[in-house]
């Protein structure tokens, strides 16, 4: 992996954006409606580092992913690889595919049932052009390189005879095994069992350090984000609306959405404040196109939410914030303004 | 109720196996509890540790090839004049029906595909109304639907809403108001979170906890997370590979687990707070019943194995004053093993004795 080296950027999105057009209320004949499932998201995957994706179902945490890997076409913004501008309308290129690889969250869904698993790994080898003389070489390697000894003895079995833990590290090794330089994980570890979940996380981040391999690490679960990531986004409804490249989310979250999601993970060592966020009731309206898409059931929503569009502010190093309450005096009196005329 | 210390639920020597003869898998063995009226119980354990089989056996729901393979479960219902002692498993399937839902009811952890798509959700609950309470005319059945609704915090224009037109939040509350319909004394809640987002989660347990002060009916909550359980429970039971390997009052569970298997699942979930180090999580794989290990059946994925794990199966066996329960044979004083500290922390809390 000489060819990159740790920190240097390798897949970019800038104003990524998807829209869906879906049938409105009062069927089949009604006008159609936008969803907005990605809004304006910049993301940038470094060699050597993770990116952790949070948020909740409906968040476009997703739908992110896979326009990275260009399954769905974005409807907006750019994509870079490796600094080269990506022709998003276009279908997805093989070379593209070699460098951008996607891991999925049911590995018992993703792996098919009737072959066994040598036919999952060396399926991408051979599209990708590796002699047929090379492929079980191949294979082993990649099987070992997450942590399956010996490798034979895995290639000959059938999915249903492998534990989930074991089809997810298959579902991993499939992604690596044309040596991609970014790996997108999406919810690689909720549907595995408990006591497995902390092995497939260090497996990827050691993957991350010895390959320099960027990964994007899609998640609901915010404490396994700052278990392993470099930089971690919070999405809410499409959006991203606070990221920062230190715990600091986590351990002093400014947007009230992060506020509401930390204070809502179980926390044994807090148990005093444990039923206090229950004042914040499920709100009919999830959210809110015109201004803030959190307003609807922000505790702390002000006038100026509602029809603003919250701008993103600087709050730290490296940790920003889409929300009114540290947007800047001259921010909020300009949106004043413009609102009077 | 006079008798503050009642049992609701006493539980003897409980086993389920799947299959017949030589080919029978036990998934749930000999399990001995007893639950107070008004306890929450949680039931903590990995997929096929046996806790959704071990409900589904004492509430004999369990489907074939499932079979009770032994065990007394009483189920002291109270009545006016003191408590009745019901034998749920010698009782006939229309006593059962009688029991279920007035008595005891379950919530699923799939609230999608409990309810029926193809109907509104008043006319499930109109269902249960009308199927155990045959007093109420359609009116009043409508009336105690909303009420019930608004109870869990919904809206009563949800009655009339399909299944498909709810969040998986909303469902499920509409899941806990009918398991809540007839006012029983038992709930069991069989992963209800587990499908839900964080803050979904957080606003359900928070509304259980409200629930439960308020109509006071016990409850077994059944998860893989040990961090909700010790938010909602009184006494925690980890359960792996079938067995009981530790049950102790929840707190004390968190603060200072001793069985191997509690320890390694605490550690599995990466922490919210403190410095950000490597965690190993537990070795290996969750057990396969039909080909279970000698001994305990822990031993080959614990660090702390010692020669008689391998041969011998370790009693469940009472370790302190706070009636805590282990089975783990370094804790065993015959085998005089050195306890690893992290296994034997002294606890902090001011409640329990000190270990």
């Amino acid at each position: 992996m000489s060819d990159v080296t740790k920190g240097q950027v390798l897949l970019e999105a800038k104003g990524l954006t998807r829209h869906f057009q879906v049938r409105g209320d009062g069927g089949f004949f009604a006008k159609k409606r936008t969803v907005r499932a990605v809004d304006d998201v910049d993301v940038s995957l470094r060699a050597g580092h993770v990116v952790a994706v949070v948020g909740e179902s409906g968040s476009g945490k997703s739908v992110l992913s896979r326009m990275l890997s260009r399954i769905i076409p974005p409807t907006g913004g750019e994509l870079y690889l490796r600094g080269e501008l990506v022709d998003v309308k276009a279908p997805r290129t093989l070379a593209y595919a070699r460098e951008v690889q996607l891991v999925l969250q049911d590995p018992f869904a993703s792996v098919n049932p009737v072959h066994k698993v040598m036919h999952a790994i060396e399926r991408p080898l051979l599209i990708h052009g590796t002699p047929k003389a090379d492929v079980v070489t191949r294979a082993h390697e990649v099987l070992e390189s997450v942590s399956l000894t010996p490798p034979q003895q895995y290639l000959d079995r059938y999915p249903h005879e492998l534990s989930g833990g074991q089809l997810q590290r298959i579902n991993i090794a499939r992604g690596l095994a044309v040596n991609p330089r970014v790996l997108l994980a999406d919810e690689p570890i909720s549907m595995l069992d408990v006591s497995v979940r902390l092995g497939v996380l260090n497996l990827l981040r050691d993957l991350c350090d010895d390959r320099n391999l960027a990964i994007l690490y899609i998640t609901h679960d915010i404490a396994s984000a700052r278990y392993i990531a470099d930089e971690t986004v919070v999405m809410y409804a499409g959006q991203i609306v606070e990221r920062a490249t230190d715990t600091s989310i986590i351990d002093a979250p400014v947007h009230p959405y992060t506020q509401l999601l930390v204070s809502s993970v179980p926390d044994p060592e807090n148990l005093e404040s444990r039923h206090d966020v229950a004042s914040n009731v499920e709100s009919s309206v999830r959210f809110n196109y015109e201004g803030c898409r959190f307003s609807p059931r922000c505790p702390q929503a002000m006038d100026i939410c509602h029809g603003n569009q919250p701008p993103v502010t600087e709050v730290g190093p490296g940790h920003s914030s889409r929300c009114w309450l540290q947007a800047s005096e001259a921010q909020r009196s300009a949106v004043t303004i413009s609102t009077k005329q | 109720m006079t008798t503050e210390q009642q049992n609701i639920l006493e539980v003897k020597d409980f086993s389920v196996s799947y299959g017949y003869g030589d080919s029978a898998v036990r998934a749930v063995s000999d399990v001995n509890f007893t639950l107070g009226t008004g306890h929450v119980l949680g039931v903590a354990g990995e997929s096929g540790s046996g806790k959704s089989t071990l409900v589904y056996g004492l509430t004999r729901l369990l489907r074939a090839p499932g079979v009770i393979s032994g065990g007394d479960v009483v189920f002291n219902i109270p009545t006016d004049d003191g408590v009745k002692e019901f034998d749920m498993l010698a009782a006939s399937e229309e006593d059962m029906r009688s029991v279920r839902w007035s008595h005891i009811s379950i919530v699923l952890q799939s609230a999608l595909s409990a309810l029926n798509p193809l109907r509104r959700i008043g006319r499930e609950f109109d269902e249960v109304l009308r199927a155990h309470d045959k007093k109420r005319n359609k009116a009043e059945r409508a009336a105690r639907a909303a009420e019930l609704l608004d109870m869990v915090g919904l809206d009563a224009d949800r009655l009339d809403r399909f299944p498909h037109e709810l969040s998986g939040g909303q469902r499920q509350r509409v899941m806990i108001a009918m398991a809540l319909a007839l006012e029983p004394e038992l709930v069991i809640m069989d992963e209800p979170t587990t499908a839900l987002d964080v803050v979904t989660q957080r606003e359900i347990v928070s509304e259980l906890y409200e629930l439960r002060k308020k109509l006071g009916f016990a409850m077994i909550f059944i998860t893989h997370d040990l961090s909700l359980l010790v938010e909602l429970a009184d006494e925690i039971m980890v359960m792996y590979a079938g067995h009981i390997v530790e049950r102790a009052v929840a707190t004390d569970l968190y603060n200072t687990p001793r069985h191997p298997y509690t320890l390694g699942l605490m550690n599995s979930f990466p922490p919210l707070h403190g410095e950000r180090k490597v965690l190993t999580g537990i070795p290996g794989s969750p057990p396969d019943l039909k080909a279970l290990p000698t001994g305990c059946t822990f031993s080959p994925r614990c660090p702390y194995a010692m020669d008689i794990c391998r041969q011998q199966v370790p009693p469940l066996s009472t370790l302190d004053d706070t009636g805590r329960l282990v089975a783990c044979w370094l804790h065993e004083p015959s085998v005089g093993a050195a306890v690893p500290v992290e296994l034997s922390k002294k606890n902090v809390s001011t409640k329990g004795g000190v270990a």
